[in-house]
This record gives C-alpha cells, structure tokens and sequence, in this order.
C-alpha cells in the first residue's frame, strides 16, 4: 500500500491539489461562502483523477502486481489524506477569522466548528457521487464531476437557506464559537460519522464497480 | 512444459466476440500472435492479464489460476501495451523508480544495460519519446524485473529496421535463457526471423495454433491466368486477382489434385490469402 501511495504521490497527484490545500486560508475572508473552500478539495480530486485518464495511469497499475482492490484503497488514501489535511489546515484561520474585529460573515455561515461539521458531510456526499460514476468508468471522469459539483451545491444551497429560515441554525449555529459550543460539537461529531459512514461505503462499493470494470 | 494455457476463452461485446480461444505457451519459445486488425489479438491479451474480465473459459499461468494468484502470477510476466503513453511529462527516471517497488526480483544492472542498449535518457519525459522509443522504454522495463514470460502486444511496430533488428535478438537471447515470449504483430517478417510457434486470430476464433515452420509448409500458392473453374474453387483459399492472372492458397495435401506447379508460400502471403475475401 506504502508503493501504490508514493506512486500517487510521485505521477498521479495533480500540482493544483497543492494549490488548493493552501486556500483554506480563504477563511480569513471577511465575507466569503467558505464551504467554497472544501470545494476546491473536490476540484483537487477531479484534476487528479483527470490526470490520471490523460497519463493512462489505471492501466499502468493494472499491469504491476497488485490487485484492483489496492488500487482504488491507494486512490481513497489520497483522497481522504487531501480532504483531512484541507480541514486541518483550515482550523488555524477560522480561528483567525473568529478573533478578527471585524462583522460577521455577511454572505454565509460563519467559519466555526458547526462549518467543519457541515463541511466533512459535504465531503462525504461528494465521495459517494464522484466515485460511484467514476469506478463505473474511469473515462468518464468529467461526468463524475459535474454530477457531484451538482450534489455538493444544492446540499450548499439546503444548509445555507436553513441558517437564513431555521431559528435554530441562525441563532445557535451561525455564531462565534465562544457561544453554544456543544451544539457545534454534536454539527462537527454528526459530519465526522456522517464523513466516514459515507466515504466507507462508498469504498467497499468502488472496490466492486472497478472488479467489473474491463481496463 | 507448458506455461501458459488458455482454455475456451470468451468474451461477448455487442459487436465482438472472442470464441473459445484456446492456445499453449511452451516454455523458452517464442510465440508469434497475428490476425488481422481488429481479430481480437489485444482483446485476448489484456484478458490473459485480467484486464478485460472474461465471459467463460480457463487461464492459468505456470499451472495456477491467474485470477486468484494475480499478483504472484504478476511478478513473472512481463506486459508491454505497444505504444501506450504513460505519465508523459514525469521524467523515465521518476517513473523507473517507482515502478521497480513493485517488483522482488528488479535488476538495476539489467535496467541500466536496457536503457544504454536502446539510448535512452532517463532524465526525458515520454512526451519528448518517438512512439519507436516509447515501446523501448516499455521492453525495459518489462525485461529488468527478470520476468519469465513476456507479452508484448505490437512491440515492434512504430520502430525502425534496426531497433527492430535489436529487439528480436533480444527476444532470441531471453528466449535462449529460459524466457517464454508472446507477442502480437503484423509484421510478418518478424516472425519469420524469431518465432518458433504462431498463433492466427481470425474474427475472435483461433484457426492455427502452431509451429511456424508446419504452419507455412502446410500450404502451397498456385497461379492462374484465368479465373479457375467453379469445381475446383472449393479447394482454393482465398482467391484473388494478381498481375497476370489470379493466385490461391491451397493445403499442401492438395498439390497433387493440379496439373500446374505450386509454390512454397511464406507467412505473409499465406494471412493475405486467408484473410482474403472470395473473389
């Protein structure tokens, strides 16, 4: 598993994924919608996956020794790697942005443990679209994309209408993190099982999508 | 020995099928795969290495199941897809130094011997390759991890005279030292100059599994200057109009059912013939 990592990391990785790990720092934006932030996440995906169809990268690691399976775990670590280290980059800026002196966000939910917590469910929902229709056929990767960019801005649209219309969202979630911090770890503890229920099945299911798939 | 057997191999797309292929590999021989564009000659090949999974039939590899021992079965086989890019711009180093982690028996003097015999910079990007350089850097990597058998699917075509010269002597050498080889092509003289047996793919169906030599001298070509009868036409393989007349294959059995004199038919003019539509 440690070859097939380095071998992501060494020809498949596309260069903007580094990019795009550096932007979490868009969250000391004053005024930005920062589930764009774990968005680009899904970009640094779709660019990687992309480049690996355009380097012919699947039929390559279907001749080494190793199975299919160990494939799609090596793709999934990655990813996973990328996503995690996103979050993680991103806590020292919201917390950054939560001692800034300046209003709250104007266009979104504010950067608080409650946005990690809906942000790690976005993640999940686009683990499971992406790969679903990738695994299906590596070739249609841009499909993959438009479908789960589709699924990750209407759940975008959902949770950011519930803080405008939702008293519960407005009042409790859409705060500083100083105020109703417990309801922000149960937002953050539910993305976390949400999170890793979701990427989960979504491997076990890409394992066989890809047993079937003719390279 | 045998160290590859296929048995009644199939596989159904909507406008392919590949019909019960079955076939051996002896050990230290050389095994030339031809067929026309299109017969199923890569189709089968990415099937012996489980890329294309298969409807029905048997694959075993040194006596073993390929599908339950890919990986061990995987160590031994060398596999070259004919000009396939891969990584372009990742520098044949980058790419060498994480493909020999995959294999336990890598050999670094046997890579570097490879890639001085072929003058390849491992410092250049496959984009800045000749597809002939390409399938070099491909052969290199697939000889340096001491495989037992090599497929290669059209390694030779894209190269040049010489660069094919040199690497049919190496499939000579290894297949000296003990190294069982398949490979696909549609230059015929490459099998005339290094392969002991052949196998003819024909619209999914395998119609010699042979020796080279049984093979060519089992058919005769005749000549006509006019169109031969209608009685005699079902002896004829693949009539066709030439120069000054017509010619057609026929089996050799059948040499002494013509008054004129047949001749020794090689390789080429035997798969036209075949391939051939009736006239």
């Amino acid at each position: 598993m440690i070859k097939l990592f380095k071998k992501e990391i060494a020809l498949v990785i596309h260069p903007t994924a580094y990019i795009f790990l550096a932007l979490s720092m868009m969250l000391i934006i004053p005024n930005y919608p920062y589930y764009v932030i774990f968005f680009y996440t899904g970009l640094a995906i779709f660019f990687t996956c992309l480049n690996g169809r355009e380097n012919n990268d699947i039929l390559y690691s279907a001749m080494l020794p190793i199975s299919k399976k160990e494939i799609v775990k090596s793709r999934f670590c990655l990813v996973i790697l990328l996503e995690i280290m996103q979050i993680l980059l991103a806590i020292p800026f919201a917390i950054i942005r939560q001692k800034m002196n300046v209003p709250s966000n104007q266009v979104g939910m504010e950067a608080n443990i409650a946005l990690f917590g809906f942000s790690l469910i976005m993640l999940g929902i686009f683990n499971m679209v992406f790969f679903l229709i990738y695994y299906k056929d590596v070739r249609k990767v841009g499909v993959a994309f438009v479908k789960s960019s589709i699924a990750v801005f209407l759940y975008i649209a959902i949770i950011e209408t519930c803080v405008h219309i939702i008293p519960f969202f407005k009042n409790y979630l859409d705060t500083k993190d100083t105020f109703y911090i417990s309801y922000k770890l149960l937002i953050l503890g539910l993305g976390i099982i949400i999170y890793t229920i979701m990427t989960v099945i979504t491997y076990k299911k890409a394992v066989k999508l890809f047993e079937n798939y003719d390279i | 020995m045998n160290v590859v057997e296929v048995n009644n191999l199939c596989k159904i797309y909507p406008k392919f099928e590949l019909k019960n292929v079955s076939f051996t590999l002896e050990k230290s021989k050389i095994t030339g795969f031809i067929g026309r564009n299109g017969a199923g000659k890569t189709t089968t090949l990415k099937s012996l290495m489980n890329l294309i999974h298969k409807n029905s039939g048997e694959i075993l590899f040194f006596g073993q199941d390929f599908e339950n021992n890919e990986e061990i079965i995987k160590q031994k086989i060398g596999f070259v897809l004919g000009e396939v890019n891969y990584y372009s711009n990742k520098k044949l180093n980058t790419i060498t130094r994480i493909t020999k982690l995959f294999y336990e028996n890598w050999d670094d003097d046997a890579y570097i011997h490879y890639m001085k015999m072929f003058n390849l910079d491992g410092s250049k990007t496959p984009s800045q390759l000749s597809a002939g350089m390409k399938v070099k850097y491909s052969i290199a990597l697939a000889l340096s991890h001491n495989a037992e058998i090599l497929i290669l699917d059209e390694p030779t075509s894209g190269l040049d005279p010489v660069s094919r010269d040199e690497v049919l002597d190496i499939f000579m050498n290894l297949s000296n030292s003990g190294v069982t080889i398949l490979f696909s092509t549609h230059i015929i003289t490459d099998l005339d100059k290094c392969a002991d047996n052949i196998i003819y793919i024909k619209e999914g169906k395998i119609i010699a599994d042979t020796n080279v030599n049984d093979f060519v001298n089992s058919y005769r070509i005749l000549t006509f200057k006019t169109k031969p009868q209608e009685a005699i036409k079902p002896i004829l393989i693949g009539l066709k109009p030439i120069k000054n007349g017509y010619s057609a294959l026929i089996k050799t059995k059948d040499c002494q059912k013509f008054q004129s004199v047949s001749t020794v038919a090689d390789l080429e003019s035997i798969m036209i013939h075949i391939e051939r539509e009736e006239f």
